[in-house]
């Protein structure tokens, strides 16, 4: 968990002081920051062994329901 | 306005390099068994017609990514509803060829490392090669997937002495069922899967050259897969070939005296490379045209990051992943492969004809 935590602040830190140095937009603050926020939390969630159902599953379920597989 | 250029020939090895891509471990027309050269044949055929609508869209919307394509065509709103969704696409094609890549390497070559340790490390060559740009992975294409034919030859002919042609017969045992799905399969995995380079077609220097290029590689990537196909099923038989996970390695394994297994691990590297690279660098693109920001590098970290992770998160084990290839993946494809690329060709007639009577008739009115 540390090791995944020390990974992303190194990501994040060396892209901010990038994005501070070039003036960014604002957007893609937003885009960035909710990126990383999902893969952090995903991330997290593995190690702790919570793995949450993955979005193949949410298609399969989807296509299930519509009848287009069994 | 598009600045960065690719040459017809990086095209071309981009075309091939993407195709090849994770089909060198995971081949979708197997399902068909010792049929499977048959829906090699049928499904190259018509996925060669899929990939001739993508060719005629970019040629009607010359110097347009998919993004601007989509904009135009659609609307703002649906257009970036309908973006959004293939910048989703893109995302999770990148992560299925990571996840293929690494459980590739941790079952066959490095047994004991995890496997986010080589996806992350295979990701962040690929940080580099995108922010790099598409001039740089079009060079690396020309320096590096002229060597996967090589590879493939050289395995093919270290087989020599290992053969039984009669694992091709009886033709069509099964029925023409199994053949046609999986014809179907092999449609989209991997030749719907080229609809990401919509977002490459701009950049190409000479763009009456777009037509000759997807023949050619169509044409070369068919070729491959049968050879790839013959060497196997010589080897191994169809009822082996249709139940191994990695067929490559088995094939190698049997080889007398010589191991040529680092031979397919090149050839995943070059093509798993030039694959994540054109779908991350397209889902990139993608998204920084919809949320309007000037330098997509911006974006590349971030992208790359969520793909390494849905990599990991998407499915639990290999069988999972190789179930969900066969069974989801070509219905799941239908909307971004087909679908979506016929109605903007569609859309795209209709403007085309629209302008040229608008043309004709002022001409006649001014005269």
């Amino acid at each position: 968990m540390i090791i995944i935590l020390a990974v992303f602040l190194i990501l994040v830190l060396y892209d901010l002081q990038m994005f501070i140095r070039e003036k960014a937009q604002i957007r893609v603050y937003i885009i960035y920051g909710f990126l990383m926020t999902v893969s952090l939390v995903v991330s997290l969630l593995i190690v702790a062994g919570k793995r949450p159902a993955s979005p193949a599953q949410w298609i399969e379920a989807l296509f299930k329901t519509a009848g287009v597989i069994k | 306005m598009v600045k960065a250029r690719i040459s017809s020939i990086q095209l071309f090895l981009l075309f091939i390099g993407f195709l090849y891509g994770s089909t060198v471990i995971v081949n979708s027309a197997l399902g068909a068994k010792n049929d499977a050269w048959l829906a090699i044949l049928l499904g190259g055929t018509v996925g060669g017609l899929l990939v001739g609508v993508y060719v005629s869209v970019a040629y009607l919307n010359p110097s347009k990514t998919l993004v601007e394509i989509l904009k135009e065509r659609l609307g703002n709103v649906m257009g970036n509803i309908i973006s959004i969704m293939y910048v989703w696409y893109f995302i999770h094609l990148a992560a299925l060829v990571f996840r293929n890549f690494g459980e590739f390497i941790i079952v066959v070559t490095y047994q004991e490392t995890p496997i986010s340790i080589v996806i992350a490390i295979f990701a962040a060559i690929m940080v580099y090669a995108v922010n790099s740009g598409v001039e740089v992975i079009g060079r690396l294409s020309e320096l590096f997937v002229p060597v996967l034919p090589f590879t493939v030859l050289i395995i093919c002919m270290a087989v020599i002495t290992t053969h039984d042609f009669t694992a091709f017969s009886p033709i069509l045992e099964n029925g023409i069922k199994p053949v046609l799905k999986a014809a179907f399969s092999f449609i989209t995995f991997p030749f719907g899967e080229s609809v990401a380079f919509l977002m490459l077609f701009p950049h190409l220097n000479k763009k009456e050259n777009l037509k000759k290029i997807a023949v050619l590689s169509i044409i070369s990537m068919i070729a491959l897969s049968l050879l790839l196909f013959f060497r196997d099923i010589i080897v191994l038989g169809s009822e082996v070939i249709y139940q191994a996970t990695f067929v490559p390695h088995l094939t190698e394994l049997l080889f007398p005296g010589i191991s040529v297994e680092q031979l397919v691990d090149i050839n995943l590297l070059i093509g798993g490379e030039v694959k994540v690279s054109i779908c991350i660098y397209a889902a990139v693109r993608a998204l920084s045209q919809v949320a309007g920001i000037d330098d997509y590098r911006n974006l590349t970290t971030a992208i790359t990051t969520f793909c390494v992770v849905l990599s990991l998160w998407i499915y639990e084990n290999v069988l999972e992943m190789l179930n969900w290839a066969e069974k989801v993946w070509p219905y799941y494809s239908i909307f971004f492969q087909i679908i979506v690329p016929l109605l903007l060709l569609f859309l795209s007639f209709i403007k085309k004809n629209k302008s040229s009577k608008s043309t004709s008739s002022n001409a006649i009115s001014s005269s």
